[in-house]
């Protein structure tokens, strides 16, 4: 199984070792900070009070062992440049770095980063994303050409089948999934509905009122399709 | 001849029956009429919130939720989907 250090356990930091326990990953969590170590004891696997710029205390900590480290300290900008370098001549395979600006995004790759995450402009920009269209739920950019995006069914799109509607041939785009709403009753009279999601449909599959589309595509093409 | 009761009972059933049909607009246009016979009805807001957020127009589905919460706070399942649609 797969094995992970969280070095700094502020606010992502701490998400991301619960997450990670969540997903019965076993989890080593470190902070140099005592009160945050003990909110994640029984939490994580193991919670570690430990100045992570120390070479020797992270070496007999046995941290070399461990497959991937996400370094988590957006605020000390030195120490997470440190870290991640110390890290690497470690031999740690995957060093993620989450960092606070352009120029510590730079130094961090020069550093030997494998990744470097900037959480608060990847949200801010989702966020934009979908206050300037409501109807788009999602963007993930896989490329510079492709993507997959996350939309409501255009009503021009309603009551066809894929079949039909020949979604490829006329935009370029294919339907991963459709995620859809499927009402009953509950047993105090009231309705409610839950979420399903059809893998993969098929051609004789329609298209129905309220229906989320997921979509692969070239970004032209889904720039397209997000427009009907 | 039916009493504004009766009607309005009979138009919040048939909103659900078109709720559990997949016709979540006429659900809303349906609830709209009931809305002009009654306005203090939680479960009005309720289905009107159902209607909203099955189309994904999740605003309206907010406001529709604390309506039907601010009519019957302890109102388990608006509380559910509100708290859901705020969080995401």
């Amino acid at each position: 199984m797969k094995q992970f250090v969280v070095i700094g356990l502020g606010r992502f930091g701490s998400n991301i070792a619960r997450a990670l326990s969540e997903k019965n990953f076993e989890v080593l969590a470190i902070d140099r900070d005592e009160e945050k170590v003990k909110q994640m004891e029984g939490i994580v696997s193991q919670a570690v009070q430990l100045d992570a710029t120390d070479e020797r205390s992270l070496k007999e900590l046995g941290i070399q062992e461990f497959d991937t480290a996400i370094v988590s300290m957006g605020e000390h900008v030195e120490d997470s440049i440190m870290i991640t370098l110390t890290l690497k001549e470690l031999g740690i395979k995957q060093v993620i770095v989450k960092s606070k600006s352009d120029l510590h995004s730079k130094i961090l790759k020069k550093v030997g980063a494998d990744r470097i995450v900037f959480p608060e402009r990847q949200m801010a920009e989702r966020l934009a994303e979908s206050l300037a269209s409501p109807k788009i739920f999602d963007f993930i950019e896989l490329s510079n050409t492709y993507g997959i995006v996350e939309m409501v069914a255009p009503k021009k799109l309603l009551n066809k089948t894929l079949a039909e509607l020949k979604l490829r041939e006329k935009y370029g785009v294919s339907v991963i999934a459709i995620k859809r709403k499927v009402p009953y009753s509950k047993t105090d009279g009231t309705t409610d509905f839950k979420e399903e999601v059809v893998i993969g449909p098929g051609g004789s599959d329609d298209l129905i009122s309220g229906d989320i589309l997921i979509l692969l595509g070239r970004n032209e093409d889904l720039n397209k399709i997000k427009k009907l | 001849m039916k009493s504004e009761d009766g009607d309005f009972k009979e138009l919040i059933d048939l909103s659900d029956f078109y709720i559990l049909s997949q016709k979540y607009e006429e659900a809303i246009k349906i609830l709209k009429r009931a809305e002009r016979i009654k306005k203090v009805e939680p479960k009005l807001y309720y289905n009107l919130g159902i209607a909203y957020e099955a189309l994904n127009e999740l605003d309206d589905a907010r406001d529709s939720f604390r309506l039907a919460l601010k009519l019957d706070p302890d109102f388990k399942s608006a509380q559910e989907h509100l708290e859901k649609l705020i969080s995401e």
